[in-house]
């Protein structure tokens, strides 16, 4: 059978990267005695998978992975026994019994983000800034990927983009994106926004929370 | 303690690998400060994937925090990107559980691992702001020593309050308790350590004096005062199977250099090789029974999700019922997928059924440590391994499908010849004709050839031989590159400069010590990795206190004279290792001691010292 968990990672968790998350939800599986499938081959692995790769740094209140389990055991129990092993950081919020055939790749295609920032200088009317900002026609920015770097439109990616709180000098962003194969993150929007504002954020101190993966 | 907490999580987007600097991993303990009367820093002078991988800090971290007065946390040298900007913004090098500065614990335990990690000792004191030298720390904490490079205390003996020498599982408690009842009584260090000289194992350097000959060599340490212990004997623990091991362990974010379950299923070696100091400083062999390995084992999996479980010892093919040990574990773990690794294999002892079993849940490679190209240097330095042993394992091998070899070798053994470095590249081909006669062809093979240059270590037959010199290494490293060449080899090799160091300092005395602190004054630290070794920095640091590293070396030494290590008995008796050193030359064996006593000496160091019986 095969279960679709959502979960949470904060607080100093935000500092492993996607492969060490899978590592650690694999070995608090095991250590919750629940029974995984493995691959086959050389070195098996549990069948599980995750949904796109959070960057290290960000933490995420709405993510997924689908892991597959040897007979049956109640959802509920899964997140119970589960929560009970992971790490201080690591959370099971929600679980539930999907068809093997599911798959959560498919699924995933919009991604809500909160991206907390820190002004350097004082900017004027933020949320008029940002209605300019994205009244643009289109939003060039160099993309870094494994194959080097290339030109995309961010314009075709952003769903939403808001400020939904400022305190001080911290502004805290709404960010909605389409999630596809290579599509940008939210730091990419805000180092645009960023740019089109002359420079007025702290880019080394800018905290990104995925609020929610929206699956259809 | 949030404070810091704060300055140091604004850091750790910065850096390289964060995780190593937030604690927080499963089974890392977290106590109330205000509830234990002693808090304890292990420190591990290299980096957090190093550190995390050593036995001997999973084994005194879970047994310091059973104790309810005591609390042990964890500290590591921080990357030199972390160090930079932790000078940068004045913050003090910080325990992992807590983050507490280094400076507000009563004790910082250093283990001694490897001699080019000892600047980043005096980089990590300093972090903490605390004085490097003993003289200076009135008021600060007590810092402490131990580990396999401790049987040589005499270059950090500026630096350390105490050394301890030994099984340090045996001893902690003792040292714990005597720390808390002289902070109850308020009782000065100097006394303090006054009474800890007289706990056996301990050796309190500032109670000695180091005095030498003309020729530079050790005239005599000496007690500075009455009741101070003469010459230190080493700690044992004597029954391993009724002494304390883990069932818990933390498990890491990241990826460390050992990532998997560590059972220790003995401790020693019975092998007697010339040229290894563990195989001499450990005995005698101790083991665990099968029936506790496997019930550890079992609580070990269950507290740690790990895959993989790794058998260590020296020589965990020499456990006497190894290969029940592993079906047993194979057969109970294989549907979860947690394999079984054995780390060091020997090819005389190694039994391919097993390595098969072993496949057949996780792929391991095959690593053989012939050390020596030519039977007749295998037979000086009592390896005793033949090249038929090596044919027929990497035969079984090949024909059960393994395509990949590691072949381990040392150079600049004593009495070596270019015959015999020739030899090693003779073995590896021979590997691959082996692999011809199997498979028909050479495809898909790939022979890993590594050397290591021989570092003669105290305690060891081969103490009064020299080193060979850099640039005789240099021309074996460069004739092996010339005859490994083709697609099938690879050729690593060391740093014969690293090799260099590490010679100087693991026989070097009191004046080797004030070079390592000049050193490190220099910028030196972080000496065994690659990038950041400074050798000429070294040299200079030698030259301003006018010592002479190649002294320490390459120095052929006699019979008679007396070591700066004398200060320690381990147990081997040191006309064990002259009878040792003689036969070597004269390229006669010893046996292994499990078929019958070779005479170490061993079993008189203390009551109940028992050996191995069968
Ligand atoms: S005393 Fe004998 S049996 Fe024991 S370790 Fe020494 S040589 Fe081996």
């Amino acid at each position: 059978m095969k279960l679709r968990a959502k979960f949470k990672k904060d607080g100093d968790l935000r500092y492993i990267s996607h492969l060490d998350l899978m590592r650690t939800i694999e070995r608090a599986m095991r250590r919750a005695q629940i029974k995984f499938s493995l691959s086959k081959g050389f070195n098996p692995h549990p069948l599980i998978s995750f949904g796109p790769a959070l960057s290290m740094g960000a933490t995420t209140h709405g993510d997924y992975f689908d892991v597959v389990i040897e007979g049956e055991i109640e959802p509920e129990r899964f997140k119970r026994d589960l929560n009970k092993t992971l790490p201080n950081g690591l959370e099971i919020v929600d679980c539930y019994i999907v068809d093997d055939k599911d798959l959560l790749s498919n699924k995933v295609k919009e991604a809500e983000y909160t991206v907390d920032v820190y002004l350097m200088s004082h900017v004027i009317d933020l949320p008029d800034e940002i209605k300019r900002f994205l009244g643009r026609d289109e939003i060039f920015i160099e993309k870094e990927s494994k194959s080097g770097s290339k030109i995309i439109d961010l314009k075709n990616y952003i769903l939403d983009l808001k400020m939904i709180e400022a305190k001080g000098s911290k502004v805290t962003l709404y960010v909605k994106l389409k999630i596809s194969e290579g599509s940008p993150g939210p730091i990419y929007v805000v180092k645009a926004l960023d740019d089109f504002l002359g420079h007025v954020f702290d880019m080394e101190k800018i905290l990104v929370d995925r609020r929610n993966l929206i699956l259809n | 303690m949030s404070d810091l907490k704060n300055k140091i999580d604004d850091l750790l987007m910065k850096v390289n690998k964060p995780a190593r600097y937030t604690g927080g991993e499963i089974n890392s303990v977290i106590k109330d400060v205000d509830k234990v009367k002693i808090r304890f820093a292990f420190a591990f002078p290299d980096v957090y994937e190093v550190g995390m991988s050593h036995l001997g800090l999973k084994i005194l971290y879970s047994l310091m925090n059973e104790r309810d007065d005591t609390y042990c946390e964890r500290v590591f040298a921080p990357w030199v990107d972390m160090e930079s900007l932790m000078r940068e913004r004045d913050i003090p090098l910080f325990s992992l559980e807590t983050k507490t500065p280094l400076n507000m614990f009563d004790v910082i335990g250093f283990t001694l691992q490897y001699e080019l990690s000892y600047t980043n000792i005096l980089n990590m004191l300093d972090l903490s702001k605390i004085p490097i030298r003993s003289k200076d720390r009135k008021g600060y904490p007590l810092i402490i020593a131990g580990g396999p490079c401790a049987v040589n205390p005499a270059p950090l003996s500026d630096v350390v309050d105490l050394f301890v020498i030994g099984d340090g599982e045996e001893i902690i408690n003792e040292i714990l308790d005597l720390v808390i009842s002289c902070k109850k009584d308020n009782v000065p260090k100097e006394e303090l350590l006054r009474r800890a000289s007289k706990i056996q194992g301990v050796y309190v350097p500032s109670l000695y004096v180091e005095t030498y000959n003309d020729d530079n060599t050790i005239k005599s340490i000496k007690p500075i005062e009455d009741g101070i212990p003469a010459v230190i004997k080493r700690r044992i623990v004597k029954d391993l199977d009724k002494t304390y091991h883990p069932d818990k362990q933390i498990v890491p974010f990241i990826n460390i250099v050992h990532d998997r379950i560590v059972l220790e299923v003995f401790r020693g070696c019975t092998r007697g090789c010339r040229f290894c100091q563990a195989g001499m400083i450990y005995r005698p062999v101790r083991e665990r029974s099968k029936e506790t390995l496997i019930e550890l084992a079992d609580k070990l999996i269950k507290s740690t999700g790990y895959e993989e479980i790794s058998l260590t010892s020296l020589s965990t093919c020499d456990y006497s019922q190894i290969e029940s040990l592993v079906y047993d574990l194979i057969e109970k773990y294989k549907e979860i997928g947690t394999g079984v690794a054995l780390p060091s294999t020997r090819i005389d002892a190694f039994s391919v059924n097993l390595l098969n079993e072993i496949q057949k849940v996780r792929k391991t490679g095959l690593t053989l440590a012939p050390e020596a190209g030519t039977q007749r240097l295998r037979d000086v330095i009592n390896k005793g391994v033949t090249e038929e042993d090596l044919v027929n394992s990497t035969k079984e091998a090949f024909k059960a499908g393994w395509k990949s070899v590691k072949l381990y070798f040392m150079l600049g053994l004593p009495t070596e010849t270019m015959e015999d470095v020739k030899g090693i590249s003779d073995l590896a081909h021979l590997v691959a004709d082996v692999y011809k006669d199997v498979n028909g062809t050479t495809r898909g093979l790939k022979i890993t050839v590594s050397t290591s240059t021989f570092v003669p270590k105290p305690f060891t037959p081969f103490q009064w031989y020299p080193q060979d010199d850099m640039e005789s290494i240099i021309n074996k490293q460069n004739y092996l590159k010339e005859l490994l060449r083709g697609k099938i080899f690879s050729y690593n090799w060391h740093e014969p400069n690293m090799s260099f160091l590490e010679a100087v300092i693991s026989k070097g005395d009191r004046k080797v010590g004030q070079a390592i602190i000049k050193a490190w004054e220099s910028g030196c630290k972080f000496d065994g990795w690659d990038e950041q070794f400074k050798f000429d920095k070294w040299m200079a640091a030698f030259e301003s206190i006018g010592v002479d590293p190649k002294f320490y070396a390459y120095k052929k030494r006699d019979f008679d004279e007396v070591f700066p290590w004398d200060i320690v008995d381990v147990g081997v008796k040191k006309d064990y290792l002259k009878r040792e050193c003689k036969k070597a030359i004269e390229g006669r064996l010893t046996g292994d001691c499990r078929l019958y006593c070779t005479g170490c000496g061993i079993k008189d160091l203390d009551e109940g010292v028992v050996c191995f019986e069968t």
